[in-house]
């Protein structure tokens, strides 16, 4: 094995997650290998210099303000919900209603009912496209689904 | 509540990701929520950060995609601005040498940036970081020896 083949065992050996088998390995060619011993003695002192960076952990007045937003969004998500829900079963409905007061209702013309019909199942048509077009959207792009692992 | 534990955590590693304060605090949070609402399919293999983790990554990756092409996660611009790395909250203490190093993370590529994020300040394991990217471990091992390198060649350069 060269050096380009053993570079990335370096990083094993750094975080202390290389196997006892493939450390004898590494150990062995970095005994002869001058520039991967350099090479790793630099990675060495860069780590050293990452781990004085530290995140600050919030104070108790920040997490508190922190956690209620996260609650608030829990609770508005949950409220979109049900506000959807509802909606929906309302103009669904609405719209069986309005079709049927329509079409059972002598006074009004054919043609008036032709079109309010068409209209109204034009838009379901459209929503469900709409909504068929969104899923596989979703489908196709990985991001959207950021929970999925 | 456990998950509290790692709020600083995730705000830092979100901060490091989006290169924005306020954003980091959005994104953390969007993540804790869909965790909270996705519960059901942690599995319990894998520790709870985890887990979250793998939500926060993609939860900044996405926010990332939509942005311009032309707004780079590069703070040089705006240093030390009112959204770059002066902003509190992020860092238990500053220094110059520490802000040379945190601009050096911020300069990386999202793909460098993020295997340096998970291994040196969330302290994952390389069978952590090869979950949640979806990576055998041989990968975990070539992406962060190539993240290494550079940002070993951005620190020299930025040697006084």
């Amino acid at each position: 094995m060269n050096c380009e083949d053993l570079k990335p065992l370096m990083m094993a050996l750094l975080d202390g997650e290389l196997p006892p088998e493939q450390r004898e390995k590494l150990e062995s060619h970095l005994a002869t290998c001058e520039s991967c011993r350099q090479e790793l003695a630099e990675f060495i002192a860069m780590k050293e210099k990452l781990a004085m960076v530290k995140f600050r952990e919030p104070s108790d007045d920040e997490l508190d303000r922190y956690w209620k937003s996260i609650y608030n969004r829990v609770e508005r998500g949950m409220g979109w919900v049900l506000f959807s829900l509802g909606a929906i079963i309302l103009l669904c409905y609405g719209s069986f209603k309005l079709i049927e007061e329509i079409i059972r209702d002598p006074k009004i013309a054919l043609i008036l009912k032709i079109g309010v019909v068409a209209l109204i199942f034009g838009v379901v048509i459209l929503f469900v496209s709409l909504l068929r077009e969104r899923l596989a959207v979703r489908k196709a792009d990985m991001y959207s689904k950021e929970i999925k692992r | 509540m456990i998950v509290k534990e790692y709020t600083g955590r995730a705000i830092g590693a979100a901060f490091l990701l989006l290169g924005n304060y306020a954003d980091a605090l959005d994104a953390s949070q969007d993540a804790f929520v869909r965790a909270w609402r996705n519960i059901r399919r942690f599995d319990g293999k894998g520790t709870f950060y985890t887990w979250y983790s793998a939500i926060l990554r993609n939860t900044c990756i996405s926010r990332l995609r939509r942005r311009p092409r032309n707004r780079p996660v590069q703070l040089a611009n705006d240093y030390p601005g009112p959204e770059s790395i002066s902003d509190p909250g992020v860092l238990a203490e500053r220094n110059e040498r520490i802000d040379r190093i945190w601009q050096a993370v911020l300069e990386l590529s999202t793909k460098h940036r993020e295997i340096i994020v998970m291994s040196h300040f969330q302290q994952m394991s390389y069978k952590q970081i090869a979950c949640v990217l979806k990576v055998p471990i041989g990968t975990v091992m070539s992406r962060l020896y190539n993240a290494r390198k550079t940002l070993r060649a951005k620190l020299a350069c930025d040697r006084p």
